[in-house]
């Protein structure tokens, strides 16, 4: 099967594969989400999943972490399967880090106590060192100044920056973003994409759905496109963006209005 | 006609000891009120599957019967079943505590789920148990939602302690009720009784307000 050779032209692709996807079933009622998807994630590598709304690119990002079970297939992390039982799953959650379209940032907190939240009550740590932790990465999000703040009082490109901050306190392996600009105003998008560019650059394992192309051609290493539950195509962005091998990538992308 | 408030000065003694016992029993039926609604709605939304069904006739029959009725069968009916006799004071404590649970129950459940499911699934990424969750993440934001609806079972909680007099509990109402018989001054014992439950009830309701506006943002995700 092609989906499942894909380590061929990938840049990063020396790494050791972190998450692989083998077969992957997931369905809502009749509804068929994904309908076996096949895809390697290696460390440090940035993949980003694309295609049209509903193709099931989110669907797969949250069986990742097994906020959604699946009914076929299976997940692969750091070379064990994914458990079903929620107390050794969520060992595997403390080391995926997740960042959602909504941002979900807990309103009844401060951004350092938003960050903080994780490593005092996961991790147990005490809080001095939360609290260190978690104003170092809002610091290196740029937001330092903003620790005491609630975030009704945060724009949305400074909340979801709290967000990859909250996210990033648990040290995790990979991250793992859910649309991360889609909701925001296009003038905060930049400050978000150039957070998770940097990321990229200190060579975090990435997965990114998004609807950003240009990020996807300039920050991912590999990229998959979904249609209908399934990858249609993936290679590395330059294959994707400038010599698309389906018609359905090439569908996807002129319907962008991405001239390459 | 001719008014007479002098009657209100000569009973002020008798008239306050009501006031207090009003006080006393709506702020000790809030309590306990609101204590069982949180035990009642956690095990609607999370108590075992068998203990469901028990619960939602528990909730739904105390939203059908009238508190009037409540609270007479727990101060009459209830100690011929059981044997055990209480004083009025904690006969309307038990009704009222029995009756006013179920709205504070579907107050807490109503704001527990209205906090959005993105937020557990946010705290489930972080690696949460699904107790911190509810303890750290949901009902923090929930009780901030609860606010004005709480305020509102408050002030209703005050207004019920009058139904109270009818088992001779020696609040307000029934003191109001003896000085204007023995005083023949219905309209101004009863005014006074209307002002001073107005005086209780407006800085609650008020100041619950002013306090929701304050924190609301806490609740909004």
């Amino acid at each position: 099967m092609i989906a499942e050779n894909n380590s061929g032209g990938r840049a990063k692709g020396t790494g050791a594969t972190i998450i692989r996807y083998r077969g992957v079933v997931k369905r809502y009622g009749a509804f068929t989400a994904l309908d076996g998807v096949f895809l390697n994630v290696h460390a440090g590598e940035v993949v980003c999943l694309i295609g049209p709304s509903g193709s099931g690119k989110s669907t797969l990002l949250r069986c990742t972490n097994g906020l959604e079970s699946i009914e076929g297939g299976d997940i692969e992390f750091e070379g064990t399967m994914l458990p079903r039982d929620e107390r050794a799953l969520r060992a595997v959650r403390q080391r995926m880090g997740m960042v959602f379209q909504s941002f979900e940032l807990f309103p009844h907190l401060t951004a350092q106590q938003n960050v903080s939240e994780g490593p005092r009550t996961v991790l147990q740590m005490n809080q001095a060192d939360a609290n260190q932790r978690a104003a170092a990465l809002l610091d290196k999000v740029g937001l330092a100044d903003k620790a005491p703040n609630y975030p009704s009082a945060l724009s949305g490109g400074q909340q979801q920056r709290v967000a990859i901050a909250r996210a990033l306190a648990m040290n995790p392996d990979v991250m793992l973003f859910d649309e991360p600009t889609s909701a925001l105003d296009p003038e905060t998008i930049g400050e978000v994409l150039s957070v998770m560019k940097k990321l990229a650059d200190e060579g975090m394992t990435m997965v990114v759905v998004t609807h950003e192309m240009s990020f996807a051609r300039r920050v991912g290493d590999w990229v998959a496109v979904f249609d209908a539950g399934r990858i249609v195509e993936q290679g590395p962005p330059r294959q994707i963006f400038d010599a698309p091998t389906t018609e359905r990538t090439r569908d996807f992308l002129s319907h962008l209005g991405w001239s390459g | 006609m001719e008014f007479d408030f002098a009657v209100i000065t000569d009973h002020a003694r008798f008239l306050a000891s009501g006031v207090g016992v009003s006080l006393l029993l709506a702020v000790l039926s809030g309590a306990t009120s609101l204590a069982t609604g949180f035990i009642v709605a956690l095990l609607r939304l999370y108590g075992p599957p068998w203990l469901k069904p028990a619960v939602v006739l528990y909730i739904d029959s105390m939203r059908a019967i009238p508190v009037l009725v409540v609270l007479v069968w727990t101060f009459f009916a209830l100690p011929i079943v059981t044997g055990l006799t209480m004083p009025p004071f904690f006969a309307a404590l038990l009704g009222l505590t029995i009756h006013l649970a179920a709205y504070a129950a579907e107050i807490v459940r109503a704001g527990i789920e209205s906090v959005r499911p993105g937020q557990t699934r946010a705290a489930l990424a972080l690696g949460m148990s699904r107790s911190q969750i509810l303890l750290r993440i949901v009902l923090p934001q929930a009780i901030v939602r609860m606010l004005p609806a709480f305020g509102s079972l408050l002030s209703i909680t005050i207004k019920d302690t009058a139904i109270a007099s009818v088992i001779a509990v020696p609040e307000l109402m029934r003191q109001s009720e003896t000085v204007a018989g023995q005083s023949f001054q219905p309209i101004e014992v009863y005014t006074f009784a209307m002002l001073v439950y107005f005086a209780m009830l407006f800085p609650v309701t008020r100041g619950v307000d002013l306090f929701y506006r304050r924190v609301a943002h806490l609740g909004r995700s």
